[in-house]
């Protein structure tokens, strides 16, 4: 499915708020948009889903980018303030558990990752790495990335005291990268060679097992538009931009795996 | 104590006190230093035909013939390094060598039903190239040379057959050829390993280089050039050259970095050589050339600023000041009049220094928080304005906080003023008002500008009354005061800690920063002349 | 007298009588009836530049109002002594929790740490610039202490992350970089500037009598700067401190880029290269992500009012210090 470039002559403007996980996709697509469409102006914030979600409730963005769904509390709020959530999934991540390439652990059970971050284990030793402290990095707490973790690893329970909260993947990826004893989990898309992804309960993270679930910790990533699109309008172009190749090549040059083959 | 001992003591004390300025002066020094050394870079540099070729298609900047003739240049230099990876590739890939025996096969297959043969022949002939095609695809697989080797020569038997020649199914023992040729030195058992790795040498070349020449255009327009620096350049060169490995110490102990050439990596190959050809001929590859990129200030940048310039940012800036300022003025001057003139030492006026003082005392986050609150979410929706961060939101908030700022310091030059001014005017009849207006404010004037200057520096840099107020990270150019706009503050922080194309490009993150900083500098600096200026001029009276 | 000058006034016009000046009474300033326009000119532009000043009245009385109205409804709700007393800050938990004591301890932390960084060396460089070097090279130095100061907050900040965290991190092998040592140096780095200018006024501000009266005695200036000039400048010495620890509290960009953000109190206590998180972090980095309205957000504001309140005492006793020190300055 090829998609029509046309010109718009007046200046129409989009606004996309949410996850930094779907960021760096929304980017692309938005640049790729900008460029077709001159004249359109799309704006991207990246801070957090939860972020994403209050936005597309106080109907302050078009899309709102989220990777996870929505609480059932936001989705009340937003049947409160006459918003129809409506979720399209556009790619598939892994939350993978990132370490230093230096770590010589390689695979971890998800009730060590557990211990990690309840603070149980304290050093690597403890699960025949280095001997050297766990540094704990973690998303914030509004974070989709976090909400994944925290539901699927964490088995929602609280995580140490002593854990470093950093506001965005590139920001967990870049202390993972300078510390050797860091610990973190980031969405696949942010896994290249300054960091290594572990294998957890026996599963590396990789495209065909994310696609196939065998990769305990994976995860659609979603836009969130009130109501269905009008068909033809540029926020329906935005979300059906994932089903053509254009959008699919863009979304698997930024790491994660599409949800169909073109 | 003895005397000697105190004099000793004495002089060790001024030598302290002296290291202690020393102190100062180098921490100043380690801390500018490096900002402006690497934000230097972003606008003095030693620039490729990459990134000639990214200013012509993106700002349309530069001669369109002269980068198009050095792009030619640069391909012929290129164009050896590409075929013989192609070449050696053709050797490895099983999986396409086997691809096209089966398309060879199919073709041959079509072709035989145009042709006028006998049906028995036909069979004959297709028999025999699919035993053909069996054979040549058991040598692709298999990792024994003997083997191999057998298989190819039954293949290349066919070589002079005439039933063969002059059609599609020669193709076949083309391949067998090409095989035997590319295999020729090569260990079969490798085979595995060398197809990843030159998988990993491709895909640096394309962040070296660009999209392969016959590749399809990327979607995105970062991957389209190839690297448009020459130190960036230089950094992959380096991965290209080395293997990265990380190898066990010991029990305990992390793991370590081992690098080994490339070339040993694929010792005995065709393409050994390859990589000291690249080594050698980067330069002509990518033809660098000292480059400076005073455009940066203007340009806009593409997301990520991953390449491009600050435009924008200077642009929010200067209007957020600029607008901060037009607020403030008016209402510091005039306070500070008040002040100095009619003000007598009564209960009201210690409320207002003392309110004064507080202001001055408040953090920059909690004006955040009052910009939020009160500008944002009350006072815009009374003029109908949508209730979102905006150009002037941000600046009303960045004017409360540097009223006090504005209200000390035209008092201080309003003070000044020397008396004699003021009691010269009145004696000769003028009203107070009059002699104000036009007598002490002009003498104040270039004090009062001071001031100005060193209230716009504060604000150029100040980024928690704007982070919810109406700053943004990436967005479009403003259109009205009621749009968010981006700034050098907010975007320097962005580029510090929150995207992960910020990393790739350390002169774009650097070169925000030193932006902002030589702004500030500069009205620092103009408001230190200014100050001594005046200074002198007062003094000498 | 007057009253004859006067009628004459009224009864002829002023024009045809010469009038010696030596009897004629005109009053210079004419009275209000006289000159209405006159009156309500000065009257009604003196009402208007007081109202003019009185905005920033109004402006700390409208940061009050709002920052409070924001807060209340969780004060409200949420105990105080347990927002100040309790140490788990999870506030997106299915059972929220706001313990703000852990930021408090960051914050105070980073501050005091910075003010012992910098007290010293502020102190003694004020003392080299006004006692020990000359004008002219005092006023070489002065534009570096103002060069130091005008750096904004946020390029401090990116120095913090960018430059130091990496190199503290591979000398001293600390596991983060990003921690409250980092935090605390750098804030001293912006301390000092105040530090030093206000001491340096304070000191200056002593005459010169009371120096050479030591001197007279056969002081050394060492021991005239700490026995003499130290103690009678105390006062402005040590507002210079408060109005220093003020900056440091209030500081944000710093702190939420350089210390690591971890709601903790470091174990050991002394343990500077752990990571910790701030008052003003808290504020700055959730703020963005939080719905207007949610329980999350008025905390948030909450924590802005005691940030307020902290550095409106802190601004107070800066504030009677610096009288003292004028009175003090004033006697000599």
């Amino acid at each position: 499915m090829m998609l029509a470039v046309t010109s718009v002559v007046r200046a129409e403007k989009l606004q996309i708020d949410g996850s930094t996980t779907v960021g760096p996709i929304a980017d692309a697509f938005a640049e790729y948009f900008m460029r077709t469409n001159p004249g359109l102006e799309i704006t991207v914030k990246k801070t957090g889903s939860g972020d994403g979600a209050a936005a597309l409730i106080d109907s302050r963005c078009d899309i709102a980018t989220m990777s996870r769904f929505m609480k059932d509390k936001e989705f009340k709020s937003a049947v409160d303030h006459n918003v129809l959530p409506v979720a399209h999934a556009i790619a598939m991540d892994g939350v993978c558990i990132i370490v230093h390439p230096s770590n010589t652990v390689t695979a971890m059970t998800s009730a060590q990752v557990r211990d990690i971050y309840k603070g149980k284990i304290k050093n690597w030793k403890e699960i025949s790495g280095p001997d050297a402290e766990i540094v704990i990095v973690s998303r914030d707490t509004s974070s989709g990335t976090y909400e994944t973790f925290h539901e699927k690893v964490m088995n929602k329970e609280e995580m140490a005291k002593n854990v470093e909260y950093v506001n965005s993947n590139p920001q967990a990826h870049a202390r993972v990268k300078t510390t050797a004893g860091a610990i973190s989990y980031v969405g696949i898309g942010f896994v290249d060679a300054d960091v290594k992804a572990l294998k957890i309960d026996g599963i590396q993270p990789t495209k065909e097992t994310i696609v196939n679930g065998t990769y305990p910790v994976a995860r659609p990533l979603f836009l969130f538009t009130n109501g269905y699109p009008k068909l033809g309008s540029m926020v329906y172009k935005f979300c059906t931009f994932y089903l053509t190749e254009k959008g699919q090549e863009i979304i698997e040059a930024k790491g994660f795996v599409p949800v169909t083959k073109y | 104590m003895k005397a000697g001992l105190r004099i000793t003591l004495d002089k060790i004390f001024t030598v302290v006190a002296g290291a202690s300025v020393v102190c100062l002066c180098l921490v100043l020094v380690g801390v500018l230093g490096p900002m402006l050394w690497r934000g230097g870079s972003a606008v003095v540099f030693k620039g490729t035909v990459e990134f000639r070729r990214m200013q012509l298609t993106l700002f349309s900047r530069g001669n369109e013939d002269k980068i198009a003739a050095e792009v030619k240049q640069a391909e012929i230099a290129r164009a050896k390094v590409y075929s013989e990876i192609e070449k050696f590739k053709a050797g490895i890939d099983a999986q396409t060598l086997t691809e096209k025996a089966r398309q060879i096969y199919r073709q041959f297959g079509n072709d035989l039903r145009q042709v006028n043969t006998s049906a028995g022949e036909v069979t004959e002939l297709r028999s025999v190239t699919r035993q053909i095609r069996d054979r040549l695809e058991s040598a692709f697989a298999s990792s024994n040379a003997a083997e191999v080797n057998e298989s190819l020569a039954y293949v290349l038997s066919f070589k002079n057959d005439s039933r063969f020649k002059n059609t599609s199914a020669a193709g076949l023992i083309e391949l067998a050829e090409q095989y035997r040729n590319a295999i020729h030195g090569v260990n079969l058992a490798e085979r595995q390993r060398y197809y990843q790795e030159i998988r990993q040498v491709e895909d640096i070349l394309v962040e070296l280089l660009g999209p392969a020449p016959g590749a399809q255009t990327p979607a995105l327009m970062m991957n389209r050039f190839g690297a448009t620096r020459w130190d960036l350049a230089q950094k992959l060169l380096g991965r290209l050259l080395w293997y990265e490995e990380w190898t066990k110490q010991g029990p305990e102990q992390p793991m370590v970095r081992r690098l080994t050439p490339r070339s040993q990596r694929f010792a005995g190959t065709e393409i050994e050589g390859l990589f000291t050809y690249i080594q050698q001929n980067l330069p002509e590859m990518l033809k660098p050339k000292t480059t400076i990129y005073w455009q940066y200030f203007i340009d806009d940048s593409t997301p990520g600023h991953y390449f491009g310039g600050v435009g924008p940012e200077i642009l929010g800036t200067l209007l957020l000041t600029l607008l901060a300022m037009l607020f403030v003025v008016p209402f510091g001057v005039i306070s500070a009049a008040y002040l100095v003139e009619c003000a007598s030492d009564n209960l009201a006026i210690r409320l207002i220094r003392m309110s004064i003082n507080t202001l001055a005392g408040v953090p920059s986050i909690v004006f955040g928080l009052f910009g939020l609150a009160f500008f944002v979410l009350f006072f815009l929706p009374i003029f109908g304005a949508p209730s979102k961060g905006c150009i002037l939101a941000a600046s009303m908030t960045l004017a409360v906080l540097t009223l006090p700022v504005m209200i000390r310091s035209s008092e201080e030059a309003i003070r000044a003023v020397p008396h004699a001014y003021k009691e010269a005017s009145l004696a000769l009849g003028a009203s107070r008002f009059r002699t104000f207006v036009k007598v002490t404010l002009p003498a104040a004037l270039p004090g009062i500008l001071t001031g100005v200057i060193l209230s716009l520096s504060r604000v150029a840099g100040e980024t928690a009354p704007v982070l919810f107020t109406g700053a943004v990270a990436l967005g479009p150019v403003p259109k009205s005061i009621f749009d968010p706009t981006r700034t050098l503050s907010y975007g320097s922080y962005d580029m510090a800690v929150g995207d992960k194309l910020a990393a790739m490009v350390p002169h774009n993150q650097f070169g925000m920063v030193v932006t902002l900083v030589l702004l500030i500098l500069c009205l620092n600096t103009a408001a230190i002349v200014l100050r001594s200026k005046v200074f002198k001029k007062l003094a000498g009276h | 007298m007057l009253e004859s000058s006067t009628i004459k006034a009224k009864q002829g016009t002023l024009k045809d009588t010469l009038v010696p000046a030596a009897d004629s009474y005109r009053p210079l300033v004419l009275t209000p009836t006289e000159d209405i326009k006159g009156f309500l000119t000065l009257h009604l532009g003196r009402s208007l530049l007081f109202a003019i000043t009185c905005t920033s009245v109004l402006a700390v009385f409208l940061i009050f109002l709002f920052v409070i109205r924001e807060a209340l409804p969780f004060l409200a709700k949420f105990s105080i002594s347990e927002f100040l007393t309790s140490t788990e800050w999870y506030p997106e938990a299915t059972n929220p929790k706001f313990g703000t004591f852990a930021i408090l301890a960051g914050s105070g932390y980073v501050t005091i740490v910075s003010i012992i960084f910098a007290v010293p060396v502020g102190i003694l460089a004020a003392v080299f610039l006004s006692d020990i070097v000359s004008m002219k090279i005092r006023n070489i130095i002065k534009p570096i202490i103002e060069i130091l100061a005008a750096i904004p907050s946020v390029a401090y900040g990116f120095f913090a992350v960018m430059v130091f965290a990496p190199w503290m991190q591979q000398k001293f092998g600390f596991s983060t970089g990003t921690n409250a040592l980092n935090a605390s140096l750098v804030l001293g780095v912006m301390a000092l500037p105040t530090i030093i200018s206000v001491s340096e006024d304070s000191i200056s501000a002593i005459g010169r009598e009371l120096r050479e009266a030591s001197y007279s005695c056969g002081a050394t200036r060492m021991e005239t700067i700490f026995k003499v000039v130290i103690p009678a400048a105390h006062s402005g010495i040590i507002a210079a401190i408060v109005l220093g620890m003020m900056r440091a509290i209030g500081e944000t960009m710093v702190v939420w880029m350089a210390s690591g953000n971890a709601a903790q109190i470091p174990h050991p206590w002394w343990d500077l290269s752990q990571s910790v998180r701030t008052l003003t972090a808290t504020i700055a980095g959730d703020m963005g992500e939080t719905e207007k309205g949610s329980p999350h957000y008025r905390a948030l504001f909450a924590a802005g009012l005691l940030l307020l309140v902290i550095t409106l005492c802190l601004n107070l006793i800066s504030e009677y210090f610096l009288i003292r020190a004028k009175r003090a300055g004033g006697k000599h």
